[in-house]
């Protein structure tokens, strides 16, 4: 033990020393995330601005009035919508002058066009100048439209089918009023869905774990080529205590610096991953499954070099895979294969943690991790060797 | 039981299809310094990997102090100091803490740590840099340092394998002046190099490998009289030196001589003792001489004798 830790300690003072563990680690993911922040990081907050309706409705058209009335009713707390009824060259002109975002010119007849199943066409003009909040309008007036449109269907069939005329007015007015047969509830994104700047962060410091735990264990390759490696094995000392240093050293760096990440990049992004013990053990075992990937590229590489080309395809495989830069989605078996991927992992767990969940709710995240380790070692030791860890 | 602290018998070390250690035997006195002599690509550094443990043998075994030696054992490591032909040194440690983490591997602790520590740093003439780290140190400061990680444990065997190789000569020098002081204080040094100079100048016994295997091994004299311990007189000039190859074949001492228009090879057995008498006499036949040069044999006859090639090829 005692040996076990000096060797320990001598690695990890010489990784602090060299710097090149600072900068990988820390300095790097902490410019990507001040970097990725300040280009996406904007993206929750996009204000919407004041949107004014130019509309021109026939008068005493009182289907026509439906559709004024229904702009209205969208201005709210995230819509404000100004609604001008004017005649159809005033609207023309607001919106040529920029006063107007968007002008709704509804035909004369358009009511009783709707109600006996004719064709009819409401002309939409859009300001060059119109931003979101004139296509949300648009999406709106669209959807009204549509319910116009079945209510037309429905008195064509009437017709067609010789339905008094009274009785076609009742079936219009029940389809174009009628609500849907389902009913979208509003709520709030999954538990396990970071916010933007949260999962800048999150992603970031899972994606970099990967490189940080290379300094361990990978560096029995650079003992090797130094000779170091055959001075330490002329040591009276089990050859796995080598290994197992260097394994502790990748688990101790890549959990210092995760913990380190996900403190300061939640500080200073300000991003809440919730209760730190669940935290913790997510970082544990994230590291633990980047610190087993590095015992099959040490089978594998015969050189330091080789050793950082593997790490870093591994690292951008399992990182964009796990969702480091930007959410991932796919279907089928594919699904099922990103899902045990330990940096989506990761980030599902602190999905779940930032939601409010503690360490009874992290399960299935834990357990994929550690699934990972259990498969690296498995692998690792059914991959032939090159000669490091013989 | 044997007294030897290192008995090698029968080394058999195969990498694929080829053999690189075939059936080496040799064994090492207390006190005693060995020369594994050979070219580049020999087999010494597989044969000292075997010896300290750090590759399995395929067959064949190595006793160290007694104790059998193989990769998973840890008892006969603590009687044997290695040091490496690379610089197996870590350069972002200060010269101290190297020695230090080495001295803790090896048992080491607290005060006996730190003295031994001390004493390696002065020995190794670093003791006014021993908080530098040590990639800042010169070359032949590194080397030392190399060197003294392998005496922290006043190893019963020393291991050093090919140590001089791309160090300055005053280096060098200070290397092997180091190597005949620990021999002098009872330590066994088994030495590899391709240097005969070196295995001249250090080694009690020599054992001359080749292709994986040992061709032939003693004391340096043991190993020159392999050639028939004969010398060498070559005499350069102008005159008629095939004329007075008759005579010179007449002088006692003189086995054979092969002479050209201008040169001239004697096979004698005293060189030194003959060599005015072969002067005179080529002189009395009218030969004027540019250049006399005489041939000893050493350890590169011995080893052109055994391989049919140089040391150095």
């Amino acid at each position: 033990m005692r040996q076990l830790l000096a060797l320990t300690g001598s690695d990890l003072l010489q990784r602090l020393r060299d710097k090149s563990v600072v900068i990988f680690a820390l300095a790097v993911p902490m410019a990507l995330m001040s970097v990725f922040n300040l280009v996406f990081g904007q993206a929750d907050d996009i204000e919407i601005e004041p949107v004014t309706v130019a509309v021109s409705v026939p008068a005493g058209d009182d289907l026509a009035a439906v559709l004024s009335d229904v702009l209205r009713s969208l201005d709210g707390d995230e819509l404000d919508v100004t609604v001008e009824e004017v005649d159809v060259s005033t609207g023309r002109r607001q919106v040529e002058d920029g006063d107007a975002a968007l002008a709704l010119l509804v035909p004369d007849g358009f009511g009783p066009a709707a109600r006996s199943g004719e064709a009819v066409t409401v002309e939409a003009v859009r300001g060059d100048e119109a931003g979101l909040g004139a296509d949300i309008v648009l999406s709106v007036v669209d959807g009204f439209l549509d319910r116009v449109a079945a209510g037309a269907v429905t008195a064509r069939a009437g017709l067609a089918e010789g339905v008094a005329p009274t009785d076609i007015e009742a079936l219009v007015e029940q389809a174009t009023d009628g609500g849907p047969a389902y009913d979208l509830a509003r709520g709030e994104a999954s538990d396990e869905q970071l916010d933007a700047g949260a999962a800048l962060v999150a992603g970031q410091a899972g994606l970099f774990l990967l490189f940080t735990v290379s300094f361990g264990v990978t560096g029995l390759l650079v003992d090797r080529e130094s000779g170091t490696l055959a001075r330490l094995r002329s040591m009276p000392i089990p050859g796995w205590l080598v290994v197992a240093s260097k394994a502790l050293v990748s688990f101790v760096l890549g959990a210092v610096a995760t913990g380190i990440l996900l403190g300061l990049g939640g500080y200073l992004f300000d991003a809440d991953f919730g209760s730190v013990p669940a935290v913790a053990v997510l970082v544990l075992c994230a590291t633990a499954a980047g610190t087993s990937v590095m015992f099959l590229i040490v089978r594998v590489a015969r050189t330091s070099e080789q050793a950082g080309i593997a790490t870093s395809i591994v690292a951008l495989v399992l990182g964009i895979g796990g969702g480091a830069f930007f959410p991932v989605s796919a279907a089928g078996s594919f699904a099922w294969v990103l899902d045990l991927n330990p940096v989506a992992a990761l980030l599902r767990g602190l999905g779940t943690t930032s939601g409010g969940g503690g360490l009874g709710d992290i399960g299935v995240p834990v357990a994929i991790m550690l699934g990972f380790v259990v498969v690296m070692l498995v692998v690792a030791r059914l991959v032939p060797d090159r000669g490091v860890l013989s | 039981m044997s007294d030897d602290v290192l008995v090698v018998d029968s080394l058999v070390r195969r990498f694929g299809d080829l053999t690189a250690v075939d059936e080496v035997s040799f064994r090492i006195a207390p006190g005693e310094t060995y020369g594994l002599l050979g070219p580049n690509g020999a087999g010494k550094t597989t044969t000292i990997s075997m010896v300290a443990g750090l590759i399995a043998a395929d067959s064949g075994t190595v006793t160290v102090a007694g104790l059998a030696m193989t990769p998973r054992t840890t008892e006969p490591k603590r009687f044997l100091g290695l040091v490496p032909q690379e610089l197996a040194i870590y350069p972002d440690l200060t010269g101290r803490e190297n020695l230090a983490l080495f001295g803790r591997l090896q048992g080491l602790r607290g005060t006996e740590l730190k003295g031994r520590v001390d004493e390696v740093l002065t020995l190794i003439g670093l003791a006014d840099r021993a908080k530098d780290r040590s990639k800042e140190y010169s070359g032949g400061m590194r080397r030392r340092l190399n060197i003294g990680i392998g005496l922290l444990n006043r190893p019963t065997l020393l291991i050093l394998d090919e140590p001089t190789v791309g160090v300055d000569p005053q280096s060098r020098n200070a290397i092997l002046e180091s190597v005949e002081a620990l021999s002098g204080e009872g330590m066994a040094v088994l030495y590899t190099t391709h240097y005969m100079e070196e295995a001249e100048r250090l080694c009690d016994r020599i054992g001359i490998i080749d292709s994986g295997r040992l061709q032939a091994e003693g004391t340096r004299d043991e190993l020159v009289r392999l050639t028939g311990g004969v010398d060498t007189i070559r005499l350069g000039g102008t005159g008629d030196l095939a004329g007075a190859a008759e005579e010179l074949r007449r002088i006692p001492g003189v086995e054979r001589v092969e002479a050209e228009r201008r040169t001239a090879v004697l096979t004698v057995r005293d060189a030194p003792a003959l060599v005015a008498q072969v002067v005179g006499t080529a002189a009395a036949r009218g030969v004027t001489l540019a250049d006399v040069e005489i041939a000893r044999p050493d350890l590169e006859s011995v080893f052109l004798h055994l391989t049919g090639k140089g040391l150095r090829d």
